[in-house]
């Protein structure tokens, strides 16, 4: 078994009465892509924003290359590049502004940060649209602009929530060729998706969370027991089976 | 359909308050400004009422078109946060007809509306020497009201294409700032220019007369024409209030319509210059990324324009009033009293550029409210406390010295008495520093609230919210104690002018250590509370 890049231990979070992340617990291992499986309401960001300092979870805590998260987060956070999702950006900055900023940030060189800040504007699409300001961005144009802030300082670690949504099919499969590529040479990558096929076709690895709780983890394989993953979703969360009374009147008129 | 609109705008306003306990303070401070102007209303109807009751009701006319203008104005500077816009009607399939009604109701819903109706009321005092305009007056209440509601449906729809691009948008929002701003001083400024000229009543009286024949203050003009006895003209200008009232509802139902089916898609404003100079004179780091940041949004979003323009303009504007104001003042005592020296004159050089410091509070305090939920960069950069501080602190330093030492030599030059430069100063910077560093270090705990990203900066939460009301009262008391030695030295070197260069040198060092202080403590706190401040930030209104 090779090293552990991220390890949650018995995240939890509470909004009032409501438990909104009961005690996940999940390994990934270095050179791995996960993807991280649940119906809406699931707790998917809000087990990722707890894994990456955003939130303060009410136990528990997240390790990431064996430091952890609430004991030493400027160690933590310096190891991974996160994309979140419902989260703003400044986005009266241009798409190079922004990279300069996230780059700076980081501490990093400003050399450095120039010439990679190019490279990414290059390789997703966003060249044209450097001195635009990112609030005029599209919404896959905004995700894109996000995934290149949380790559500017080469981390070993990818959080990315929802990073296909809106994404178009030809900057989607850039993206794809971006991660694999990050993966093959013994990066980490997590990421959250609502597509069965897409995950079924990039990750090596997956987790399945329903209602705050891990449902089911582990190689792509062991997780689908020789089903499609779709099914096993379904069969695991559980589906909401119709009755033949409900919504009538939708199909009499 | 009405009703069912009105019952969604009281729901909004309802979860508002549900979420946060300082929503309700905030409301209940809001409540009392508006039941205090009402009371200054009503109280100085009473006065004129029973010491020149001829004057009445040319003042209520004179009030009622100003009541108008405001809705107005107002209603242009929230159009950007319109909860019930037609574009989100776009979808139902309800003719804009049935909507209309609701709509327009509903923006009476609200401290303002209400204030509004009260103030109205109020107004009848004015008309309550004789019987006929009293009754009049009481009976064209609803349709002064409407008139307001309709001026400020109306001017926001007829500008809404313009508004609909950011250039635009921005545009607007600056120069109604600027109006807002300036409205406080100038009012009283011009009152105070008519009272120079003498004769106030007569001259009240004129222009109530002529605006009492304009759509604006028609309304109010029937019952002033019934004042006098003039049927014929009380006949024509309710013609004009109601012409008045059925164009303004003719273009906004209009335009209501369009966009029922054409909706207005807000755009952008294409590329932006780069502003390299910017991240040329700041230092490449963390902390000079976070100035630079904070640099170009005092420009490029307008909700820290406007603050900036605040800054920038409260000198000025009081510097003007005192120019209008302040000579006569000084004229009369020196003829009465025989004072050498106006009074305004002599401390005027320490004090204008003061007030344009007073302004930094709520930029200081609430500048990490405004980035909302933007902040999670610097939680997840893994950005420390003080990095975050001290770029704040830097930001403010680079844009707002330069302007606040501008407003010293400016109100100086104006005094002429040039030996007072280092007590203004002193006590600018003194201040300004204090502002910066209390400001900083109380921000972790009390963020305060400020309009959303891409919200009106006049819209909710532009007050800053009760907490913002909380760090303004501390930030004062730091001030007067902590401030006083520089401000006070800086006061008495209107006649011991080398106390003027005690106070630059304490004033420095002062600002300068509270800067520092506030870097630190704020620093400190926020390598603690990242996530909880974030949180706090993120709950937009």
């Amino acid at each position: 078994m090779p090293d552990t890049v991220l390890a949650l231990r018995g995240l939890t979070k509470r909004f009032g009465q409501q438990v909104a992340v009961d005690g996940v617990s999940l390994d990934v291992p270095a050179g791995s892509m996960l993807g991280l499986l649940g119906p809406n309401g699931a707790g998917k960001t809000t087990t990722l924003s707890m894994a990456t300092g955003l939130l303060r979870p009410d136990a528990g805590t997240a390790f990431i290359h064996g430091v952890d998260v609430w004991a030493d987060p400027a160690a933590a956070k310096a190891r991974m590049g996160v994309l979140p999702d419902g989260v703003r950006m400044f986005d009266r900055l241009t798409g190079a502004e922004l990279l300069r900023y996230h780059g700076l940030l980081r501490g990093m060189p400003e050399a450095d940060v120039v010439s990679r800040a190019g490279e990414l504007l290059e390789a997703l699409g966003l060249a044209d649209a450097r001195s635009t300001l990112v609030i005029d961005y599209s919404a896959g144009m905004r995700k894109k602009i996000g995934l290149a802030c949380a790559l500017i300082h080469a981390p070993r670690l990818l959080l990315l929530d929802e990073p296909f949504e809106a994404v178009d099919p030809v900057s989607g499969e850039t993206i794809r060729q971006i991660l694999r590529g990050f993966v093959a040479s013994g990066g980490t990558v997590v990421l959250s998706s609502h597509v069965m096929e897409l995950v079924e076709s990039l990750c090596d690895r997956v987790a399945i969370i329903a209602a705050g709780r891990v449902l089911a983890a582990g190689t792509l394989d062991e997780v689908r027991q020789g089903q499609p993953l779709q099914r096993r979703f379904l069969d695991l969360v559980g589906t909401h089976a119709l009755g033949t009374e409900s919504l009538s009147w939708l199909r009499s008129s | 359909m009405a009703a069912l609109l009105l019952g969604l705008r009281l729901r909004q306003l309802g979860r508002t308050l549900a979420r946060s306990p300082w929503a309700i303070v905030t409301l209940v401070v809001a409540v009392l400004g508006a039941l205090g102007a009402l009371g200054v209303v009503a109280a100085l109807l009473l006065v004129l009422r029973v010491a020149a009751p001829a004057a009445g009701p040319d003042a209520v006319v004179v009030l009622g078109s100003a009541l108008v203008v405001g809705w107005a104005i107002s209603g242009v500077l929230v159009s950007a946060d319109d909860a019930l816009a037609p574009e989100r009607f776009a979808l139902l399939p309800v003719p804009a007809a049935r909507l209309l009604p609701g709509v327009l109701l509903s923006g009476a819903v609200g401290v303002g509306g209400i204030a509004t109706l009260l103030a109205l009321l109020t107004t009848l005092i004015g008309w309550s020497a004789d019987v006929a305009p009293l009754v009049a007056a009481a009976a064209l209440v609803p349709l002064q009201l409407l008139t307001c509601l309709l001026a400020a449906r109306a001017l926001a729809a007829a500008l809404a294409r313009q508004l609909a691009k950011r250039s635009g948008r921005d545009l607007t929002l600056v120069i109604g700032s600027v109006l807002a701003i300036s409205a406080g001083i100038l009012v009283p400024a011009v009152a105070e220019g008519v009272r120079a000229l003498g004769a106030a009543e007569s001259m009240l009286h004129a222009v109530a007369e002529v605006l009492a024949w304009t759509p604006i203050g028609a309304a109010w003009g029937v019952p002033l024409a019934l004042v006098a006895g003039d049927l014929l003209a009380a006949g024509a200008r309710l013609l004009i209030a109601l012409a008045t009232a059925a164009l303004l509802a003719l273009v906004w139902g209009r335009d209501f319509r369009a966009r029922l089916t054409a909706p207005i898609a807000t755009g952008g404003g294409g590329r932006v210059r780069s502003g390299g100079w910017i991240d040329r004179i700041l230092p490449a780091t963390p902390v000079g990324a976070i100035a630079a940041r904070g640099v170009r949004y005092r420009i490029r979003d307008p909700r820290h324009l406007v603050n900036a323009i605040g800054v920038a303009l409260m000198p000025v504007l009081i510097l003007g009033m005192q120019l209008v104001i302040g000579g006569r003042i000084e004229v009369e005592l020196d003829a009465e009293a025989g004072v050498g020296l106006g009074a305004f004159a002599a401390v005027g050089p320490m004090l204008v550029p003061v007030l344009g410091a007073i302004v930094l509070m709520s930029v200081a305090q609430l500048d990490a409210a405004y980035d909302s939920s933007a902040l999670a960069v610097h939680v997840l950069a893994g950005v420390t406390g003080t990095q975050d501080r001290a770029g704040r602190a830097l930001c403010m330093a680079v844009l707002f010295a330069p302007v606040l030492v501008g407003a010293s030599v400016l109100s100086t030059a104006v005094s002429g008495r040039w030996d007072l430069l280092p007590a203004s100063l002193g006590a600018t910077l003194g201040t300004a520093g204090i502002i910066l560093g209390v400001g900083g270090a109380i921000s972790p705990w009390l963020p305060g609230q400020t309009p959303a990203p891409e919200a009106s900066p006049f819209g909710s939460g532009s007050s800053g919210g009760a907490q913002a009301l909380l760090g303004a009262l501390i930030m004062v008391a730091a001030i007067v104690t902590v401030g006083a030695p520089a401000l006070g030295t800086a006061i008495a070197a209107a006649w011991l002018p080398w106390l003027g260069w005690v106070s630059l040198a304490v004033g420095v060092l002062v600002g300068s250590i509270a800067v520092w202080l506030g870097v630190r403590i704020g620093g400190r706190a926020l390598d603690r509370r990242w996530p909880e401040l974030l949180a706090a930030v993120s709950r937009e209104p």
